[in-house]
Parts: C-alpha cells; sequence; structure tokens
C-alpha cells in the first residue's frame, strides 16, 4: 500500500462545512500503513464537539475503503496537538480568506 | 495522545420535528399580528388575539425552535448525548399540541387558557428534566454550562409565573397579577432566551468563523452581571422601587455589552473572512440587542412609565435580538440536520453538496435585508402612530415569514 495513494485519497474527504478537503485543512496527523495493509488515520478536527465529527471520520473510512487491496481502516481521532489555523496549508488559507 | 470521546448519536427527526413546528408557528403569528395591525398602533398590546399571536411567536416558533435545537446543540457542546433521547418525542407531542390548544383558547376563551398552559407546562417540566439529567453527564462543567444551566433555571421560573398568570385568569384569585405577569416576561424573554443565545454564541460564534486563540475572559463578568440584573428588575416589579430597577436595567446592560465585547474578540479572532451571510445576520442581532439594552437604561433613568413605549422596546427587543439571531442560526442548522440524515453515509463514496450549497445565500440576503427594513419602518411607524406605515409594514414582514419558513422547508427536499 504506497502512501501517495492514501493520501492522495484523503484529498477527496471535504469538510461540508469550510469545503475544503481535510489534508489542506491540516486535520491528518499521520498516516501509518502495516503490513496486512490496514491503515490507522491520526487526524483531529478543527474544534471538539464539531457536529461533522461521524461524517467526516466516516468519510475517511469511505474514500479509503475504495482503494484496491485496502485492508481495515482505523480513524483514530485526537485532541492534542489542538488544532489551529497555522496547520492549514497556503490553498486552504486563500479559500477562508476569500 | 488523548482521543476523542464524542457521542454524536442524535436522532435528528427529534430536532426537526421541533423546528418544522416552529416554523409554522411563526407565520400563524405575523398573520395575526399583521389582522391586528390596528389594536397595536393604539397601544392595545393585552389584547386575547396579540396575546395568542405573543405565546405563537415566543412559544410555537422561539421556544419550540430552541428546544428543538438543544436536542442537536447540547452533543455538540457539551459532549455529551441526550439523557434517555427516544423520550423527547413526549415533550415535543405535548410542547407543540400545547401550544396549539393553548394560543387558541387565549384568543377564543382566555379564561380556559389554563387548560392549554397545563399541557405545555407538562412537556416544558419534561424538557427540562431530560435536559438537566443530560447536563449532570457533563463532565467539563464550561462557561457555556453555567449560561445553559442558569437559561434552564430561567425557563422553569417562566413557566412558574405563566402557570399562575393563567390560573389567575381562570379564578382571579392571584394577587400581584401585575407583578407575576412582568417577571414572567422578564424572565422568558430577558432571561430564558438570551442565557440561552449567550451559552451557545461562546461555541457557535467561533466555530462558524473558525475563530481561534482568543479568550473567553469577559463571559463570567457577563453572566454574573446579567444574573444580578434580572434579579434586581424582577424585584422592582414587587417593591415598586424605581432606583432598584435603574440599578437591574444597568447591570444587565453591562452584562450584555460584556457578552457583546467577547463576541468581537471571537469575530476579530476569526480565520474565516467571508462569513455565511445569515450567519452575518445573527451577529448583527447581538448588536441591536445590546443597543436596545441601553435604551432601556435611558428608559429607566428618565423614569419613562408610558406602556405603549415600553412595550415597544420589548417587541424591538424579541424581534431584533431573539428572533433574529434564531432566524440567523436555523439558516446553519437545518442544513446541517437535514445534510446529516441524507448525505453523512455517502461522503467518501461519492460527490455531496456542500451546507452552503443546501440553501439559497442569495435569498437569504434579500429575505434579511427586507426584513430588518421593514421591522424598522414598522417600529417608527408605531412611534409616529402612522397607521399606513404599520400596515405595510407588517404585511412586509408577513410575506417575508413565509418565504423564510418555505426557504428552510426547501431545504428538506434537497
Amino acid at each position: 500500500m504506497e502512501r501517495e495513494v492514501i493520501e492522495k485519497s484523503l484529498y477527496e474527504v471535504i469538510d461540508p462545512e469550510l469545503a475544503i478537503n481535510i489534508v489542506d485543512l491540516g486535520l491528518v496527523y499521520d498516516i501509518q500503513i502495516f503490513e496486512s495493509n490496514d491503515v490507522l488515520i491520526v487526524m483531529t478536527l478543527t474544534t471538539p464537539g464539531c457536529p461533522m465529527h461521524d461524517s467526516i471520520v466516516n468519510g475517511v473510512k469511505n474514500r479509503l475503503q475504495k482503494i484496491d487491496e485496502m485492508g481495515e481502516v482505523t480513524v483514530e481521532l485526537v485532541w492534542e496537538p489542538v488544532w489551529n489555523p497555522s496547520h492549514m496549508s497556503l490553498e486552504a488559507k486563500k479559500q477562508l480568506f476569500g | 495522545m488523548p482521543t476523542a470521546n464524542i457521542k454524536s448519536d442524535t436522532d435528528i427527526r427529534l430536532p426537526l420535528s421541533f423546528i418544522v413546528f416552529g416554523l409554522m408557528a411563526f407565520v400563524v403569528a405575523q398573520i395575526i399580528v399583521f389582522i391586528n395591525s390596528g389594536s397595536i398602533l393604539q397601544g392595545h398590546f393585552r389584547i386575547p388575539d396579540i396575546w395568542s399571536a405573543a405565546h405563537l411567536l415566543l412559544l410555537g416558533f422561539a421556544m419550540i425552535v430552541a428546544m428543538g435545537a438543544m436536542y442537536q446543540l447540547v452533543p455538540v457542546v457539551f459532549l455529551t448525548s441526550i439523557w434517555r433521547q427516544k423520550l423527547g418525542y413526549l415533550p415535543l407531542l405535548f410542547s407543540c399540541s400545547g401550544v396549539v390548544v393553548f394560543a387558541g383558547l387565549l384568543a377564543f376563551s382566555p379564561t380556559n387558557s389554563i387548560y392549554g398552559a397545563i399541557i405545555v407546562v407538562i412537556g416544558i417540566s419534561m424538557f427540562l428534566i431530560q435536559m438537566v439529567f443530560t447536563l449532570r453527564q457533563t463532565e467539563k462543567k464550561s462557561i457555556m454550562y453555567t449560561f445553559v444551566f442558569a437559561a434552564l433555571v430561567m425557563l422553569f421560573l417562566t413557566m412558574a409565573a405563566g402557570f399562575l398568570l393563567a390560573y389567575s385568569f381562570a379564578t382571579k384569585d392571584v394577587a400581584f397579577h401585575e407583578s407575576i405577569f412582568y417577571t414572567h416576561i422578564l424572565f422568558g424573554v430577558v432571561g430564558w432566551f438570551s442565557l440561552l443565545i449567550f451559552g451557545f454564541s461562546y461555541k457557535l460564534v467561533p466555530m462558524f468563523s473558525l475563530s481561534h486563540g482568543y479568550s473567553t475572559h469577559y463571559a463570567k463578568y457577563a453572566i454574573t452581571s446579567y444574573i444580578i440584573g434580572l434579579l434586581f428588575v424582577s424585584v422592582s416589579f414587587w417593591i415598586q422601587i424605581a432606583y432598584v430597577q435603574s440599578i437591574g436595567f444597568l447591570l444587565l446592560a453591562i452584562g450584555f455589552t460584556l457578552f457583546t465585547y467577547n463576541m468581537k474578540i471571537i469575530y476579530q479572532n476569526r480565520f474565516k473572512k467571508k462569513l455565511d451571510k445569515p450567519f452575518i445576520f445573527s451577529l448583527i442581532a447581538i448588536v441591536l440587542g445590546n443597543l436596545i439594552h441601553i435604551i432601556a437604561v435611558l428608559f429607566a433613568l428618565e423614569g419613562v412609565q408610558s406602556a405603549f413605549h415600553w412595550g415597544i422596546l420589548l417587541f424591538s427587543y424579541i424581534i431584533c435580538w431573539i428572533i433574529f439571531s434564531i432566524l440567523g442560526y436555523l439558516y446553519k442548522i437545518v442544513p446541517f440536520l437535514w445534510w446529516t440524515k441524507k448525505y453523512a453515509d455517502h461522503i467518501g463514496k461519492e460527490k455531496v453538496p456542500t451546507l452552503k450549497e443546501m440553501i439559497n445565500e442569495k435569498l437569504a440576503v434579500v429575505l434579511f435585508t427586507v426584513l430588518t427594513v421593514s421591522v424598522l419602518l414598522l417600529i417608527g411607524s408605531m412611534l409616529a402612530q402612522m397607521a399606513v406605515g404599520v400596515w405595510l409594514a407588517q404585511g412586509i414582514i408577513m410575506i417575508v415569514s413565509t418565504v423564510y419558513a418555505v426557504s428552510i422547508i426547501v431545504v428538506l427536499f434537497k
């Protein structure tokens, strides 16, 4: 399982409130790929208790499951380090600053 | 690395049912007010039709929508699930049917309104019990917790005073009717609604503006000043000492101003520069609410006794602060609820709309602008005793309210 393929797929998971993908938002902290092709995504949300919590986590799972030979996908949601806007890519900042 | 422990398993049919009922009550209330424009112009606020419209607006719309919104927002804000969520359909049933019976009896048979009040009280009591048990599960007691808990206490007191009022209508046997009446309005309008909007704003404003690194330092002073202000003003209704009331209104204005200032700090720390238009409307409502609190202080200091002028100020507070806030937030809450129901399972599998694509923002801008202008026209016309202006403004408000309700309902078909 190639990391690049996973990363590229995660770009397609869009935060429906901000209309920006979760990678550019800086929500994905870590991607771990195991020999069995199981994948662990460590990520956060822009705010604790984000009402999109379930949707975004399921979105990550749904998108990664579409990759050929993907094993089990686990999403671990963490609050530390706390997300802050400096995690965003330049592209995301441009979109938000209008 | 601390992991998330969020239970966001809210049954969205519950908040949506409350909200849809609330929107219908909103439109009917505006139609009744329109029909009674002449009485309002003459300062006749305390007549059966206006009681009915006022309760449809405040109980049927604002209260019911607030109840529905709490079933969605409490888990979001306090990271806990609703205690025995399925029981929420009982408050829905009792509160909504109670409002219909209560508003109907107020209009056609006020002396029997106690029966409608009983049904509403049962519904709200069930809601209160469910919320108190839900809040008890909260691990971290933040300032938002304090605001929302204080709002629930105010709701209980409002309900108790309201029930006493309905009882006095039925039996003509309760002393201090006027004092209870004013306390009922104060705790309901200024206490319950304002404290609830304050509390949720500390979560919603940063969330919708993507604000980070802000301080909530002023929140504890805001709530302290506001609650003491509420106590002072309520006491003044019973002991009739002018300076107690003036101090009360001053403390309320200070509390509201501190809240506004804290919201300004959050706004200045936002990373989303282009805010959604309906959300901006909710922010404007904060400024209007603050302004009305300052006018109330001036009224109290000047010793204004006119029920007509206080009535218009109260009307302005309800519309420009409470109703505007709710109308703005509904444009965010309803698309989210419907999106979750319809698209949450499809994200990552196929292209799904963003929340912004669920609403017609251009229409929202037109509606909110026309609504603001017509409310200002209405207030101005009432003050100037211009019958045509009152009739015209309320007519426009009625049409805008209907289009607004339809524009929200349309989201449920997307």
